[in-house]
């Protein structure tokens, strides 16, 4: 990074934590704090929505994803929409009008303590974990380009978005979010519209992307259907559709979220924005990591993008193995192009694995796909757009790390502290309370980041995780809307039961994780109707 | 538990219509998706 990076980075960065500082000046109450007092309008809830599942994980992991694996990871947010529809339509009204802080408060009010409880602590293991994970992200930036130990910079940056959330609370969260967002989709157009510029001459964004189409590498649906499978049409539609019902629906970053805005209205429109813009926004990041892959055709690119792995590479037997392949995927793309006929496509796509052959052995051991954008933007961006993507990636880290942390402190103070270890404290105290539970969740979240180093894809790593869980989640929120007659033991007794065939399952590799959510759910919801028929108390 | 009345869609009417624009969306979206996916080979 040059000098005008770093000064493009530094501003942007100030700027956003200055802005998210200053609009939340006057909190004084833990409504304020927790939940901006419901006063946020809808394009600010749904920006921020956005943001919070925009990480640093998305630009890192989701652009490397695309260019070892194609598009097909856009299905996965095929069942969104839907997800966004029920939960605008049955979930929000009622979280609304139950006046609560927490989505897991609502449980006591529908079934017991005991549930609440559990459910409370299922989400403050979940998110505990996927905190660290993205906060780990933005610290493989800095590892890369300035050379830093990663847990220094993990313990950096925690303690940078610790202070900004416990000052700021939720508002600061949401207004700095809405910045974030803004400048990700500037940051997210300059690295794709660069990616085809700087393509060869008679090299145009048709030309690349018939290059990629003919790879496999814009492969957005994909009809077979396969249990195994993470991402087909199927999984994505289904199995998607319950984790973002999960999601949005029981997580508590994200419900905390709508529920800030001014009433039903605005919640649900924020959700809706969600449900239209998330697939094009997701699309054109795969796309970047698509002709980011077509660039790497014509510029050659390293034998591995982990830097750290390099030195240990070069004069190799598989280096120069590897320009060989380079070499011959560039003469056949250039051919094929040019002739447009069967034998150059055929040479085209024996080169093209070729050369995912020889990366494959290159990569045995460690992985590749997180470091694949973040070459691309350090080495090939000019001055100034280097700091304005690396202040995106932070941005984004920034944003989903501080929302996270913030509805854990959230959690910790509503449905434990307040509920069963300090019922009768005053506004102060709870609000005390809150800031030192924001910090405890920094602490935590620093440390478990240090779990993540050795997880492969972190947008992989982070969603499995969240499928272990929130089958479970949803399933438990199901029972409370839609069945009045099951109580708090059976839907206690159903997410332990549901959380049990989730493991096991997940033990036994027998399906794609996606289809976690799904089982875990339907579990959950049949184990508690029928633990509810030998409960004869009187219904809800 | 009872709900309150839920508050009007600001556009199109009720929130039915709006939810249907967003399904029809989706369809279109993937559809559109798969043209993509098949329509830039040689």
């Amino acid at each position: 990074m040059r000098v005008f990076d770093w000064v493009v980075l530094a501003l942007t960065i100030g700027f956003i934590v200055a802005y998210g500082l200053w609009k939340s000046r006057k909190v004084a109450t833990v409504s304020g704090y927790l939940l901006a007092d419901r006063s946020l309008p809808w394009y600010t809830v749904a920006l921020s929505i956005m943001a919070t599942q925009a990480s640093a994980i998305t630009f890192i992991s989701t652009t490397g994803q695309a260019y070892a694996d194609g598009m097909r990871f856009i299905q996965f947010y095929f069942g969104l929409p839907l997800a966004m529809i029920i939960v605008g339509a049955f979930f929000v009204p009622r979280f609304r009008n139950a006046n609560v802080y927490t989505a897991y408060e609502y449980l006591e009010k529908r079934f017991d303590a005991k549930t609440r409880a559990l459910v409370s602590l299922i989400f403050l293991i979940q998110r505990g974990l996927a905190v660290g994970m993205v906060l780990y992200a933005p610290a493989v930036v800095l590892t890369v380009i300035l050379g830093w130990n990663d847990s220094v910079t993990t313990i950096l940056m925690g303690v940078i978005v610790t202070l900004y959330t416990v000052f700021g609370g939720i508002r600061a969260v949401a207004w700095t979010d809405f910045q974030q967002m803004i400048i990700m989709l500037v940051g997210l157009g300059a690295a794709l519209f660069i990616a085809i510029y700087k393509l060869p001459e008679g090299v145009g964004l048709q030309e690349a992307l018939e290059l990629a189409g003919t790879a496999g590498k814009l492969n957005a649906v994909t009809t077979n259907f396969d249990w195994f499978d993470r991402y087909n049409l199927f999984s994505g539609v289904i199995g998607g559709m319950f984790l973002a019902l999960a999601y949005f629906g029981c997580d508590q970053s994200q419900v905390q979220r709508y529920l800030t805005g001014k009433d039903i209205a605005q919640s649900r429109m924020s959700l809706l924005f969600n449900a239209v813009a998330k697939i094009p926004m997701q699309f054109f990041i795969l796309l970047t990591g698509a002709m980011v892959w077509v660039f790497y055709i014509f510029t050659a690119p390293p034998v591995t993008f982990h830097s750290g792995k390099l030195p240990a590479l070069t004069g190799t037997v598989i280096e120069r193995q590897h320009q060989a392949a380079i070499e011959e995927r560039r003469s056949a793309a250039t051919e094929l192009l040019a002739k447009r006929n069967e034998a150059a496509r055929a040479r085209y796509l024996k080169a093209h694995q070729q050369v995912d052959a020889v990366h494959k052995e290159a990569t045995k051991g460690f992985n590749d796909t997180n470091y694949v954008f973040l070459n691309f933007v350090t080495q090939h961006l000019p001055v100034g757009f280097v700091g304005l993507v690396i202040a995106v990636i932070f941005g984004a880290a920034m944003s989903v790390s501080s929302g996270e942390i913030n509805s854990l402190a959230t959690v910790t103070m509503i449905d434990v502290y307040k509920r069963f270890l300090n019922p009768s404290g005053n506004e102060q105290s709870y609000l005390w309370f809150t800031r030192l539970a924001t910090v405890f969740w920094g602490c935590y979240a620093v440390v478990s980041a240090q779990l993540a180093r050795n997880l492969g894809s972190l947008v992989e790593a982070v969603n499995l995780l969240g499928s272990l869980f929130y089958g479970g989640l949803l399933g438990v929120f199901l029972l409370a809307f839609f069945f009045p007659r099951v109580k708090g033991t059976a839907a206690f007794l159903g997410v332990l039961a549901g959380e049990a065939v989730i493991f096991y399952v997940h033990y036994t590799g027998a399906v794609g994780f996606l289809w976690y959510n799904v089982i875990g759910c339907a579990v959950v919801v049949a184990a508690g109707l029928l633990l509810s028929i030998f409960d004869r108390s009187e219904a809800y | 538990m009872q709900t309150q009345e839920n508050e009007r869609a600001p556009f199109l009417g009720s929130w039915s219509r709006l939810y249907a624009v967003v399904i029809v969306y989706l369809v279109v979206v993937i559809a559109l998706f798969a043209w993509f996916a098949n329509s830039f080979k040689i």
